[in-house]
């Protein structure tokens, strides 16, 4: 085995697995056990962890040299009473150990006691945070009516008048093609007709949505801003039919959407006028970030009436994301200067609407004194705390020096936004309980109730916190929060096109994919919240939403034409999301399965087994280069050689489980017209290996593995805390696997017992001294 | 309102500033090239709605001994400085009331598009199928490094109804592209001065920013220091970057009362704050173009502070031999020459900046109208009245053309600019040529 290729090694490695790593040495058969080599050679005048040893070698084991470079020293002048008795490949061994346990920057970063890092809102929260502070100030939204699709109401006339009103009805999305028909032959004449559809639209990604109408007649959107529309084409001019406009959204959040269609003039009445019947159409779609641009899927749309929200679209440098989470454990000069254009943009928002805030119109000799309760209000809520007596005092000299209360509003906003009050999770000066949890399970700050809730001392024992997790859970934000967890872990946040080859697989278009996403996500909604919310259905579903697309694609029946239902999919054969076709889809080619990316993600993502870029770039090998082999063999054939295997004897293994489906997901029992052979196994960290024999199994083995749930417990405590399990205490994660296997494997429980983690009174300790050593 | 703040950073990175500078920019003075050796030229197209009283407005001379009528007394002062043009047609038809082809084609000379707005006769229309004039003059400036401006063009209104149609747009910055006329002093202002504004915000609260840092910092342990320290660090940067950027429009901003309305009887207080800050903006060369649209085609601005009850195209309604009408009309139209004769007067007022003469010189008011006459609707002898200018053209005079299409006039102002195009709007309107005025 060649060892000179270790020093690529460091490359990339997952800091959080690195318990992992002498555990993966080690299973490395007939190689130099470098750590064997370092304890015995090494150890007596370097310490266990090349701290040093006084007398002999005090100065710690540190540097910058590369793996090779330092192995070069090592076999010319070590062991000092021997120097050349190690072998080269004993010295690069020994080398590889040194250097990834303690040695290079990156293992000394990695070994620094862990801790809870002062950290700044990271970009989700901060958006998030602003959407929240300053919708608390307006009514929320009727949740009762959440009936999919938009509420239609369909006029006689040019006019939106009660009496002309021929039918009130629930459209599950806006693609008509009346042709020169009425759109309800008997109730209304072709000639002439008003349509209005109103409701919300939910936003499943940030970032600009492209809304496009294509409408044979006069028509106007709105979308959030309830006053300026999106699209205004009511004056229809010329030929056009294609009208486009683009909106920032947020995700997880549902904004009003109004459409407006008509096929009357404008101006002076001429409804007395002989009409020749002109064809009519009106469609609503849009472009989704990183989607195609299809007819606005009937799942977004519902009949909810939101208020218009605040949408900061100030583009932000991205969060680091080095350790497999998004953190806000660093500040940059672009994030500063972000900050500053993101309160300025909310500043002149706000300040632009104060007569709605306060409550009282400009001009009323009460709008200065409402004017300095709001913003006493508003900062109260961006600090998540009382407003300490300075602080109060600003807010009122601020706004005495300007004749213009707008003018002081300004100042006070921004200045508010840009406090590291409000931009840093600061929470050991009072308000702590409160926004713990309200970053930990929504990303955002923490609403009136759980502020009060605080207030009255009942996050403070057992039953009032419980009580508050409970509900908190079922918020919407905390469904988003879950969802973009799955994302993370699934890899969807790093996947946008599929790209699939067209003359294998007609049919698999932009379209298709979009519609799996939505599949997907409705598996995981379904899983998690539901009672039980069990993580083994996660692996053990057997059903797949589908709507009549994704149906006729996988050759099976649906009766809804525009919605999803849950149909049975090769019965006994899938394993829940780990089959879902966009699963499979993603970790393939454009034409062939691909065993290592499956293996990786299933390794890496599911497993938690820690895995390090290959030693050498390697394209893989053409199947037009062997068309006698299946993909398992070529796979096979590619890595066989040993330092591929250190690997790819895991990856491999548990990607050939899969290759019962192809690159689009379907079942399929031959492969180059060979019979599949789906068989494979996997080492657990106890050391078993287990035999998995095809899909389900793999499906089985997950749902009851000690490493998948350990797995997934660290993932997601660095999703919602987003801080090391070591931080709160080595134990942590252990305790929480603990905690997840003996509840069930409940999810949501998981989620609350992290959350009560975070509040407990022992922690609650080292909380009110956040930033310190724990 | 993200497009907006979206765009302009697209600028920034195009024009190359750092990044840095970004939030901080004054006015972008830099960008706005004042063309140093070259005389400025300018225009600004000032539009009223609902035609005029002939008998009290066309000069009854033709050459340059003639006398001002009633409507135009208030130019007097400026007589030398003035053209009157009599026998200039729209001669646009196809779709759409004269009313929307008087606003729709004023600038453009072209048809509008068929469309679903209805006007009182005729057929219905959309949008003009051709860019506007002013438009088609700034595209020309801004192309060169010596003429081109922060905006290039601003499009102003008073009063203009919030709602978009054939009759509230007078600009087109190409077929079927209306421009919204921005009719709200305050948003002007933001326009304008936003930056500078936002960059006096930003003085003001970075003393207390820094103090919460202080606060913070004290409270945390020495690991967590570093981050704030950090930040600390970069608030302290843009402190600099703010004092080393100074207030950089020429003048100090301008302080707008607050809290004025849009309505009715606030117009002479809003034209007013208009025309002051497009005044400023002049002055700063932001723009070297504009139009200015009093309210909109078949405007009803009630003119109670003339004591005039009824609305303006209410009255121009009204027979000729309705003495009081006229009476009433005649003054109304006098108040609008009186608000062109107060920018003109502001304009004559302040030097050149970097050149010579009063702004006047340099700077071309047109008055025009989307009718000749309100109770025919004729489109025929559209009023228009130069004063000022530098386009090479021969002022004090009144002049009597034999029903010449407006689009030779249209040419006349682009040729005025340098800008020596061909044909503007329909060519078969173009056929003779830009109007000779030197």
């Amino acid at each position: 085995m060649n060892f000179s290729r270790y020093d690529h090694f460091w490359l990339g490695l997952k800091i959080t697995f690195f318990l992992l790593i002498s555990f993966q040495f080690g299973r490395v058969q007939g190689a130099p056990n470098g750590k064997k080599i370092y304890e015995t050679k090494c150890l007596s005048c370097h310490g266990l962890n090349g701290e040093g040893v006084k007398g002999k070698y005090n100065k710690p084991l540190s540097g910058d040299l590369t793996p090779n470079q330092l192995a070069k020293i090592i076999e010319e002048t070590m062991p000092k009473e021997d120097p050349g008795s190690l072998s080269e490949a004993d010295a690069l061994a020994v080398s590889a150990y040194i250097h990834e346990g303690f040695y290079s920057s990156i293992a000394r970063e990695r070994n620094r006691p862990a801790r809870i890092e002062l950290s700044r809102l990271t970009v989700r929260q901060y958006r998030n945070s602003m959407m929240d502070l300053v919708g608390s100030f307006r009514p929320n939204a009727v949740p009762s009516d959440k009936t999919k699709g938009l509420r239609g109401e369909y006029f006689k006339t040019r006019n939106f008048n009660k009496g002309d009103l021929a039918e009130s009805r629930i459209d599950a999305e806006v693609d008509f093609d009346f042709k020169e028909e009425s759109p309800i032959p008997g109730k209304m004449e072709p000639g002439e007709f008003t349509l209005r559809w109103t409701g919300a639209i939910h936003a499943p990604e940030t970032g600009y949505y492209e809304f496009v109408i294509h409408a044979s007649h006069a028509v106007r959107l709105w979308v959030n801003d309830k006053n300026t529309p999106l699209i205004d084409a009511w004056v229809k001019s010329g030929k056009d039919t294609e009208y486009k406009g683009s909106i920032y959204l947020i995700s997880g959040h549902s904004y009003s959407l109004r459409l407006e269609f008509t096929k009357a003039k404008q101006g002076v009445n001429d409804n007395k006028k002989p009409k020749v019947v002109q064809p009519a159409f009106v469609k609503l779609l849009w472009k989704k970030p990183g989607g195609p641009v299809e007819i606005c899927p009937g799942e977004y749309l519902s009949t909810l009436a939101p208020p218009e929200m605040f949408v900061c679209s100030t583009p932000f440098p991205p969060d680091d994301g080095s350790l497999g989470w998004e953190r806000g454990s660093t500040v940059s000069k672009e994030w500063d200067q972000a900050t500053t254009e993101g309160a300025l943009e909310a500043a002149k928002y706000i300040t632009s609407k104060l007569p709605e805030f306060t409550k009282v119109k400009d001009g009323d000799p009460l709008f200065l004194e409402k004017t300095e309760e709001f913003l006493k209000k508003f900062a109260s809520r961006a600090f998540r705390r009382n407003l300490q007596g300075a602080e109060s005092e600003f807010i009122k000299k601020v706004l005495k020096e300007f004749k213009d209360p707008q003018d002081g509003a300004l100042r006070v906003l921004v200045w508010i936004l840009k406090s590291p009050n409000f931009l840093y999770r600061n929470e050991g000066q009072g308000g702590a309980l409160a926004s713990q949890l309200s970053y930990i399970l929504w990303d955002s700050i923490p609403d009136q109730q759980l502020l009060d809730a605080e207030a009255s001392g009942k996050l403070k024992n057992v039953e009032g916190l419980n009580r508050e997790i409970d509900r908190m859970l079922l918020d919407s934000r905390a469904q988003e929060k879950i969802r973009v967890f799955f994302h993370d872990i699934l890899l969807l946040n790093q996947t946008h096109e599929l790209n699939k080859d067209a003359s294998r697989f007609p049919g698999f278009d932009s379209k298709l994919e979009s519609d799996l996403r939505i599949s997907l996500d409705k598996s995981i909604e379904e899983v998690f919240w539901e009672k039980d919310s069990s993580y083994q259905r996660l692996f053990l579903e057997q059903g797949l939403f589908m709507n009549e697309r994704i149906a006729k694609f996988y050759q099976q029946n649906t009766k809804s034409k525009t919605g999803f239902e849950k149909v049975s999919l090769d019965a006994g054969q899938r394993a829940g999301i780990v089959t879902h076709p966009y699963m499979l889809s993603m970790l393939s080619y454009s034409a062939e399965s691909s065993p290592i990316h499956r293996g990786v993600f299933l390794a890496r993502s599911l497993l938690g087994v820690s895995l390090k870029p290959p030693p050498e770039a390697a394209a893989p090998l053409a199947a037009s280069l062997h068309p006698s082999l299946t993909t398992r063999e070529r796979v096979a054939l590619q890595t066989k050689g040993g330092a591929c295997m250190t690997c790819h004897a895991t990856i491999n293994s548990l990607g050939f489980t899969l290759e019962r489906f192809d690159a689009v997901g379907r079942l399929r029992e031959k492969d180059n017209s060979k019979l599949i052979d789906s068989s494979g196994w996997y080492v657990a960290r106890d050391g078993k290996k287990i035999a998995i024999e095809n899909a389900q199994g793999l499906g089985q083995y997950l749902a009851s593995s000690p490493d998948a749930h350990r797995a997934f417990a660290e993932q997601m405590f660095h999703h919602l805390l987003k801080q090391p399990t070591r931080a709160y205490g080595a134990e942590t994660l252990e305790q929480l696997t603990r905690y997840f296997e003996k509840n069930s494997l409940n999810m949501r429980k998981l989620a609350g017992e992290m959350a009560r983690m975070a509040c407990t009174e022992k922690t609650g300790v080292k909380l009110q001294e956040v930033g310190k050593q724990p | 309102m993200a497009m907006k703040s979206f765009d302009r950073r697209a600028f920034i990175k195009n024009a190359g500033i750092s990044a840095a500078a970004l939030p901080f920019l004054g006015n972008l003075d830099a960008l706005a090239f004042s063309g140093k050796n070259i005389q400025k030229q300018r225009m600004v197209i000032f539009f009223s709605p609902n035609g005029v009283i002939p008998d009290s407005f066309w000069p009854n001379e033709d050459g340059e001994n003639f006398l001002l009528k009633e409507i135009l007394s208030p130019l007097e002062p400026f007589k030398k400085q003035t053209i009157v043009m009599n026998g200039v047609c729209d001669k646009v038809r196809g779709d759409g009331d004269n009313h929307m082809r008087g606003i729709g084609c004023l600038l453009t000379g072209i048809e509008l598009l068929p469309g679903n707005v209805q006007g009182g006769s005729h057929t219905p229309a959309g949008w003009a199928n051709g860019l506007s004039i002013d438009q088609e003059i700034k595209k020309h400036l801004q192309k060169s490094e010596a003429t081109r401006t922060r905006f290039g063009s601003l499009e102003l209104g008073v009063l203009v109804p919030d709602r978009a149609d054939t009759w509230t747009r007078m600009s087109y910055s190409g077929a079927n592209k209306p421009i919204t006329p921005i009719d709200d002093p305050y948003q002007l202002f933001s326009k304008l001065y936003g930056q500078a504004k936002d960059k006096e915000v930003l003085g003001s609260v970075l003393d207390p920013v820094i103090a919460d840092l202080k606060k913070i910092t004290a409270l945390v342990g020495k690991d967590d220091r570093k981050i704030l320290e950090e930040h600390t660090g970069f608030v302290r940067e843009m402190e600099k970057e703010l004092r080393g950027l100074k207030v950089s429009q020429g003048h100090a901003m301008p302080k707008l009362d607050p809290g004025i309305r849009e309505e009715n009887d606030n117009l002479p207080k809003i034209s007013r704050m208009q025309l002051d800050l497009l005044h400023n903006s002049l002055v700063a060369d932001f723009n070297r173009i504009a139009t200015f649209q009093f309210t909109n085609s078949v405007g009803g601005a009630r003119m109670k502070w003339l004591g005039i009850e009824e609305g303006h195209h209410q009255l121009s309604h009204e027979p000729d031999t309705n003495k009081v009408a006229v009476e009433k009309l005649v003054k109304i139209n006098k108040w609008f020459c009186e608000e062109i004769a107060y920018f003109a007067k502001k304009l004559k007022d302040t030097p050149e900046p970097n050149g010579q003469g009063s702004m006047l010189d340099n700077t071309l008011l047109v008055w025009t109208n989307e009718l000749g006459k309100g109770n025919s609707h004729t489109l025929d002898n559209i009023p228009f009245v130069m004063v000022g200018g530098n386009l090479g053209w021969k002022a004090g005079r009144s002049l009597k053309f034999p029903r010449i299409a407006h689009n030779r006039l249209l040419m006349a102002m682009a040729h005025g600019f340098g800008h020596n195009i061909s044909s503007f709007g329909n060519p078969e309107y173009c056929k003779d040529g830009p109007l000779v005025l030197s």
